[in-house]
């Protein structure tokens, strides 16, 4: 009983640096940790947006491309640990869709900067010096009826916007592509074909006629035209 | 009596000496497992905050080729462009809740002339002046609607592919009522008759009539 009572009074001092010692450990810790409220802006209120631009430009060429995204996904459990990585593929099943679209590429030469210095006349020879033409994917259209789904029966079905998303990465993948198409050349083909009937009925020979593009050329075309020895170093 | 006290004292004097002994030990045992106890915890829950785990699901679509299907020469010349959104929405009435869906979509309307469809000799000289008859101003391409940009913008419910369809539909019908009317149709043949004199002016015609068929 005595020795406790000697263990408690001299175990008050060893309390009180001990708890002195535990306060300054968890106020050395200090809380950097700043949680910012994300704070998202839903658009709740739609907008219905219509701009009207008068224009000039000329559909030559119209290509239609078909593709069929696909998406495969499973569920994963992903995150760190004690420092360590780990990636675990859950046994709920996985998911596979295949959406068939349809988009429709236009290629047109733009008028709307077209003026006389478009124009050389040599007698009754004519030269007419258009742009090059440009690339636009003017429609595309989901095949709905031919759209196929597995899901497992662990996995809840896709959303509509986990679809919208699917489609927007096809509609990218299909601008990707349009340089690999080659369908400049045939926009180019076709807008002379468009043009000169038309100035043959303005009174010229068809031998006459010469349609020319010009390339308009940016700063990205400037290596290409510099000649190497040229650059100073 | 003075010798009973000193005794006293002499037997009293190593039981003092054990306790202060026994005590500093116990105390040294106490404060490292206090120490050992409190370090335990703020490493374990240092390394519980640092961790992290969130379930991922891959949103990427697969790679495939995209195949040109047809290509063909076509003459259509745009004077006006109409970029139009429209927010199409559905309703299912349940009985305990309704099912709403509601998207939005995208579309561009192109209004101008087909050149394929003007007469042959639709450029003719009239004494001096030069009258070029153009084909009626007409919605270029019925397809319009750039479908893969549409936006969900509320599901609530399942909806099966039929529905999405009918709803492409209605946003067709809508975009066509709301942006083909008379006074678009005016401006874009105001703008026909602007480019087709600047053009024919620039190939040295000075006198120049447009007009439609």
């Amino acid at each position: 009983m005595e020795i406790f009572y000697y263990f408690c009074i001299r175990m008050k001092q060893s309390i009180c640096y001990i708890s002195m010692l535990l306060l300054l450990l968890t106020a050395c810790r200090g809380n950097n940790e700043k949680t910012e409220a994300r704070v998202e802006t839903l658009d709740t209120i739609p907008m219905m947006v219509m701009q009207i631009q008068k224009c000039s430009k000329l559909y030559t060429a119209e290509y239609h491309l078909h593709k069929i995204v696909t998406h495969d996904d499973q569920m994963k459990l992903k995150g760190t640990f004690l420092a360590q990585e780990f990636n675990i593929t859950l046994p709920f099943g996985n998911r596979r869709i295949a959406i068939p679209m349809d988009a429709t590429l236009k290629a047109y030469v733009d008028f709307s900067d077209f003026s006389k210095k478009n124009i050389r006349r040599r007698g009754n020879k004519i030269e007419v010096v258009l742009p090059d033409p440009k690339v636009q994917l003017t429609s595309s259209k989901i095949d709905h009826q031919e759209i196929k789904k597995q899901v497992s029966i662990l996995r809840g079905n896709f959303t509509d916007e986990e679809m919208a998303n699917y489609e927007k990465q096809g509609r990218a993948a299909i601008l990707n592509d349009i340089p690999k198409l080659g369908i400049i050349g045939m926009a180019q083909e076709s807008a002379a074909n468009t043009l000169i009937p038309m100035i043959m009925q303005l009174g010229y020979q068809e031998k006459d006629i010469t349609i020319t593009f010009r390339k308009e050329f940016t700063l990205d075309d400037l290596p290409s035209l510099l000649d190497s020895k040229s650059i100073a170093r | 009596m003075n010798e009973i006290e000193q005794t006293k004292k002499e037997y009293q004097a190593p039981k003092t000496n054990i306790l202060g002994t026994i005590g500093r030990w116990l105390l040294i045992i106490c404060t490292s497992i206090i120490l050992l106890i409190a370090a335990i915890f703020y490493f374990s829950y240092r390394a519980i905050t640092n961790s992290s785990a969130s379930l991922d699901v891959n949103s990427d679509i697969d790679v495939t080729p995209t195949q040109i299907e047809s290509m063909k020469q076509i003459g259509e010349w745009e004077f006006l462009s109409i970029a139009d959104e429209e927010m199409i929405d559905t309703l299912r009435r349940g009985f305990f809740s309704d099912d709403e869906l509601i998207r939005i979509y995208y579309g561009n309307l192109r209004l101008g002339i087909n050149m394929h469809k003007a007469k042959p000799h639709f450029i003719q000289k009239n004494k001096d002046t030069l009258v070029v008859t153009l084909p009626p101003i007409e919605l270029l391409d019925e397809d319009f609607i750039d479908e893969a940009r549409t936006k969900s913008f509320y599901e609530s419910g399942s909806w099966d592919d039929q529905t999405r369809e009918d709803m492409y539909q209605r946003a067709v019908a809508k975009m066509k009522q709301r942006c083909l009317t008379s006074a678009n149709i005016n401006s874009a043949q105001q703008n026909a008759t602007r480019q087709f004199f600047q053009l024919m002016r620039s190939m040295g015609h000075e006198n120049v009539k447009i007009v439609f068929e």
